[in-house]
């Protein structure tokens, strides 16, 4: 049988829901971690399916990630324009913690604060949706868990409550987890974090009996365009022209710092920083949603290792690859000579291949 | 589990029709070089859209009465000889080249041409008309061509990593503005700014959404496109991006055995979850391999994910509509 009639509904949903947390109802954000991505008070949405079921197979883990939303953080670029910015925050995990992104003010992390764990830990990553926060999900990309514990809204589930997706990442490497709830706009807004898992032989190796490194620093480049950052978090789910197909980037960030300038320089862990002869990891990790192409000065000795959490057959020297939406790089540097090593990130448009903009951090050599 | 058990809506189906254009390539080698023949009629129409707009298109139609993009793919035998007669009904002119193996030059508009050509150098191709390059090719007229390696069922190419399946992704996106202008015999002169962007022709339609389910609309169900397996079920995937923009492909629950890009082999085949295509006539051939999902505790045999298009832009229809874009489903059975 071709068409199994009872996998897909025909009886279209839609979906609204009405946030009661102001008393104004005038849902500007604000304090506490308050909502965002209002559209009016009421929210109409269609071909999401908010709910929370128990999970399948639940057992004790080893690690648990616990995370919530937040829809109202804010992000000040070079020139002082203030971004909306949404993610996820952590509410309390006892995986290891990891220093990275930029952080906004009120403790709100863009990127999303980053999991890290070692491979064959059983995994809880715990969401908690709360009323004013409408729906989301995590998916860890790159993680091949069940359908169930896989994260893609809209044909399962949109988590509104608390679920549990359960997982257990068998090789080590760089993912990274991401809403996948309106995907083409909560991705945009911020709602992305690393995923960092690690060989038994712990950090330090990037996967077992791969290479090891002294130092690592992190390379999640994204593009923003600001205009999409006043949108309503169900913006054309319904069919109204949102304007989804047009991303028109104006900032280029890595790891959450507007790197157009200098300001992801000499700011690790985005910037690395080693003696000659030593080691150095970057995990890059195509954030945006346009193509990118990375530059290597070749005085950093640069070989890509790994990609897509998997060892590559033959590590691939380079000075400059291309990268594209969802992509990981994990990129051994072996500098011998001191010096500052300007990396710069071309933003590309997918269409034209003209550089939309240039991320620009650097590796210092002592 | 399937995803039903979480849905909380009605259950009122869609009722299954005839399928769109091919279905699931089949294949038997066979010991004999054989004679193929084919005809194309080159036809055009306006499918409607989920928005309810229509769009001009053209295709190589399996009939003169209708319109497929892409047209039905071809699979052929390494020395065959391949006949194809290529009816124009329109009144432009148009062409059928598959690169590297044979050119039709230019059929007029009322014209039949036929061409003959020896299948050759195993792999993956897409036919499609060359004049008038690129509009031709992405108002619709192109499909896919794959030439087995002769004795050799079961790889792409001798000596190839095997599969047990094969499916054509063929990934195209629509600017209603240039489809109007290249009706017109005009020369688009807007920047190009898809709305539409299709798997096989199509678009997804999600749980929900009219016409979700129905194989010749929905793309998640598209036996041309869905990719349905038993845990070893390995599956051959021959993708090409006529569109004009670069996508990122992705695939859930396995990663990609990354075997050729651009119609070259790769130097190392790759495992990746997302994979780089170019627009304007990138390539890529990959297996997908069917097996548990590595990740999975307890580990599943049985499970639905998608294949999406990580270039998040081409997820929507019209600028909304997130899911009815660039995608389809991957079951696990």
């Amino acid at each position: 049988m071709l068409f199994d009639i009872n996998e897909k509904f025909a009886a279209k949903l839609s979906w609204s829901k009405t946030s009661s947390t102001t008393s104004s109802g005038s849902m500007t954000g604000g304090g506490g971690g308050g909502g965002g991505g209002m559209c009016g008070g009421v929210a109409q949405a269609c071909y999401v399916y908010p709910d929370a079921p128990a999970t399948p197979g639940i057992v004790t883990p080893d690690v648990t990630f616990n995370r919530g939303i937040y829809m109202n953080g804010s992000i000040t670029m070079d020139d002082g324009k203030v971004i909306t910015m949404w993610g996820f925050t952590d509410t309390g995990s006892n995986g290891t913690q990891v220093n990275m992104g930029g952080n906004m003010g009120g403790g709100d992390l863009y990127p999303s604060p980053a999991m890290r764990l070692t491979q064959g830990q059983i995994a809880h990553t715990t969401l908690t949706v709360s009323g004013n926060m409408w729906v989301h999900t995590i998916h860890h990309h790159g993680i091949e868990p069940a359908d169930h514990a896989d994260g893609v809204g809209h044909i399962t589930w949109d988590v509104d409550g608390t679920y549990t997706y359960q997982w257990r990442p068998h090789q080590a490497g760089t993912y990274f987890y991401h809403c996948h709830t309106n995907t083409p706009l909560h991705t945009e807004m911020g709602m992305f974090g690393a995923i960092i898992v690690d060989p038994p032989e712990g950090p330090g190796t990037l996967f077992h009996n791969g290479p090891t490194y002294d130092a690592e620093c992190f390379w999640v480049v994204d593009e923003i365009d600001s205009s999409w950052h006043t949108k309503c978090w169900s913006a054309g789910t319904c069919g109204d022209d949102a304007g989804l197909n047009i991303l028109q980037p104006d900032y280029f960030v890595i790891t959450g710092v507007d790197a157009s300038g200098t300001s992801a320089k000499n700011n690790p862990p985005i910037s690395g920083s080693i003696k000659a002869g030593q080691t150095l990891l970057a995990r890059y990790i195509s954030a945006g949603h346009q193509p990118q192409f990375i530059h290597l000065p070749a005085e950093l000795n640069a070989t890509v290792v790994m990609s897509d959490g998997r060892p590559l057959p033959n590590p691939v020297g380079t000075t400059g690859f291309r990268a594209i939406a969802g992509e990981r790089y994990d990129i051994i540097m072996k500098p011998t000579v001191t010096g500052d090593y300007e990396v710069r990130i071309d933003i590309k448009d997918w269409i034209t291949g003209n550089v939309w903009g240039t991320a620009k951090t650097n590796v210092v050599v002592s | 589990m399937k995803r039903r058990d979480f849905l909380k809506i009605g259950s009122a189906g869609v009722a299954g029709s005839a399928l769109a254009g091919a279905g699931l390539i089949s294949w038997t080698p066979r010991a004999e070089a054989a004679t193929i023949n084919k005809t194309f009629y080159i036809t055009d129409g306006t499918p409607t859209m989920i928005t309810g707009e229509t769009v001009y298109l053209r295709g190589f139609s399996s009939s003169a009465s209708s319109l497929n993009v892409p047209g039905e793919s071809m699979v052929v035998q390494e020395g065959d000889t391949v006949t194809i007669k290529i009816v124009n009904t329109l009144s432009t002119p148009h062409s059928f080249v598959i690169d590297g193996m044979v050119d039709s030059g230019t059929i007029n508009g009322g014209q039949t041409k036929t061409v003959t050509f020896t299948a050759q150098n195993p792999g993956s191709y897409v036919y499609h008309d060359k004049l008038n390059a690129p509009y031709n090719t992405l108002i619709g007229l192109h499909g896919g061509f794959a030439v087995m390696p002769y004795n050799k069922p079961n790889q792409l190419y001798s000596g190839s990593p095997t599969f047990v399946q094969q499916y054509f992704w063929i990934f195209n996106d629509i600017d209603p503005i240039w489809t109007k202008a290249i009706q017109a015999g005009n020369t688009p002169s807007t920047p190009y700014t898809p709305r539409y962007f299709t798997l096989n022709g199509l678009g997804g339609r999600p749980p929900g959404a009219p016409d979700s389910g129905n194989p010749n609309v929905d793309a998640m169900v598209d036996p041309r496109s869905a990719l349905r397996g038993s845990i070893g079920d390995r599956a051959l995937v021959r993708a090409f991006n006529i569109g004009l923009a670069d996508q990122s492909v992705h695939v859930h629950a396995n990663h990609l055995e990354w075997l050729t890009e651009n119609g070259q082999q790769r130097a190392d085949i790759w495992n990746k979850d997302c994979i780089y295509i170019e627009g304007n006539m990138g390539a890529f051939d990959a297996i997908y391999p069917f097996e548990v999902p590595p990740d999975s505790y307890p580990p599943v045999q049985t499970s639905i994910y998608p294949m999406h298009c990580h270039t998040e832009m081409s997820q929507v229809a019209d600028g909304g509509y997130y899911m009815f874009g660039c995608i389809t489903d991957i079951y696990f059975e």
